[in-house]
């Protein structure tokens, strides 16, 4: 059990280095910013704490704005997305939301597609929504919500996949 | 005590999620300047709001006051309106100073009768005597009658018995109004002669030659007027400008030169 905390808390560490050290000077085409941290939220076991879940996206979120000078825009929305993360297996997963994995193994490819979609677009959306934070832009978050869900999606899903493939 | 602290422990998730928003909306507003300003704008569109509405259930309540508050306002034009026509008129040899004018209430009315009378909430010891000149806000009403301590009544200028002095406002030729009993909305304007120049929509006011009324005190316009009488004058339909079926506040003109004329007249 306490080597696979460590092991988990090695894993968040260095995905949280990746993005403040390689992702964060990643920006596609002028409008895509690369957040592979999100991916701790997303394979955040189902049957670990969702209270230590929320402060730990905090802390995360904390640290990636502090490194982008964003002022708490991805602290809000990582917290959002935690404090969301049960209601969103629950409806992408329904009854095998107790699996501790059900991310990445034991349930149906669409539903983890979903769940994988669901939290990376409302990270986005949250997160764009306080970067414009004006309602003249309202078409501009969603057009950067869904070209930023679509992209951090793929490198999401890959990276998950390296992960648990080993 | 325990139940809320039960209702606390199971609910931490979500008393965790809004603190932690709250701190991050904190550093947010502190450190950003777009959101300083955009959460500001909603503070104040919030603010504004709840005041807005506050302050329109508070007015409710605040309406006699503010009524009152205008009836005083108005009385202080109107002193101020007719020293005006004072001092511009001082050639007119029928122009006469109003120096009081005192505002009531209407408690009685009525315009179905021929002969209307107006009752009023203010009497002799407000300062009120018998014939004086009673207005509104927007022109001639009639003319005091009786008085006791608190209340007068007023001849309304829906009254057959009333007669008016009265001239065209363009081309002051002088004639009088009264009314013959049957519109509350139309007086009848007579003595002008077919020799003058009249049109319907001309505006018709006090003559001044009267102890009632100053000069240029609005009664009405024009409605309509037949020039095919026998006897050399137009009659004339006036549509009066107060609305008599529902008067307010009144306003009393007292003339401090007619005493002054009536011994004149009396030598």
């Amino acid at each position: 059990m306490n080597r696979e905390l460590v092991k988990d808390l090695f894993l968040s560490l260095l995905i949280v280095l990746s993005q403040l050290l390689i992702f964060n000077h990643i920006n596609l085409f002028g409008t895509v910013s690369t957040f592979i941290y999100v991916s701790l939220f997303i394979l955040y076991k189902t049957t670990y704490d969702k209270t230590y879940l929320i402060l730990f996206g905090f802390i995360v979120g904390l640290i990636i704005d502090l490194s982008l000078q964003t002022y708490g825009a991805h602290t809000l929305a990582s917290i959002t997305v935690c404090y969301l993360k049960e209601r969103i297996e629950k409806y992408s997963f329904g009854v095998n939301s107790t699996l501790p994995l059900a991310m990445i193994r034991g349930t149906q490819q669409t539903n983890r597609v979903t769940y994988f979609f669901l939290i990376i677009f409302l990270h986005s959306l949250i997160y764009f929504s306080l970067i414009f934070f004006k309602f003249e832009f309202a078409l501009t978050i969603f057009l950067f919500t869904l070209i930023n869900s679509i992209i951090n999606f793929i490198i999401i899903w890959i990276i998950s996949m390296l992960i648990f493939d080993k | 005590m325990q139940s809320i602290i039960n209702s606390i422990i199971k609910n931490r998730n979500l008393i965790i999620y809004l603190f932690l928003s709250f701190v991050t909306f904190n550093y947010l507003y502190n450190n950003s300047s777009v959101h300083y300003s955009g959460l500001g704008k909603i503070g104040t569109f919030i603010s504004g709001s709840t005041s807005s509405i506050y302050s329109y259930i508070n007015s409710y309540f605040n309406l006699i006051q503010e009524n009152n508050k205008l009836v005083q306002e108005n009385l202080e034009l109107k002193k101020y309106e007719s020293q005006i026509i004072y001092k511009s008129d001082t050639i007119d040899i029928s122009e006469s100073k109003t120096d009081k004018i005192i505002s009531a209430k209407v408690i009685l009315n009525s315009i179905n009768k021929s002969k209307n009378i107006i009752v009023i909430n203010k009497g002799e010891m407000d300062g009120i005597t018998k014939e004086m000149g009673v207005i509104s806000s927007k022109g001639v009403v009639g003319i005091i009658k009786n008085i006791t301590d608190n209340y007068s009544s007023i001849v309304s200028l829906l009254n057959t018995d009333l007669k008016i002095n009265a001239i065209l406002k363009n081309s002051s030729t002088i004639g009088s109004i009264s009314w013959n009993g049957l519109d509350p909305r139309i007086v009848q304007l007579n003595d002008i002669p077919l020799s003058s120049s009249v049109k319907i929509g001309d505006t018709i006011v006090t003559g001044g030659m009267s102890f009632y009324f100053t000069k240029g005190i609005p009664i009405g316009r024009i409605e309509d007027y037949n020039n095919t009488s026998l006897e050399g004058y137009y009659s004339i339909d006036v549509s009066i400008f107060s609305d008599f079926s529902s008067l307010s506040n009144l306003y009393i003109l007292q003339r401090t030169d007619n005493e002054e004329i009536k011994s004149l007249l009396n030598e």
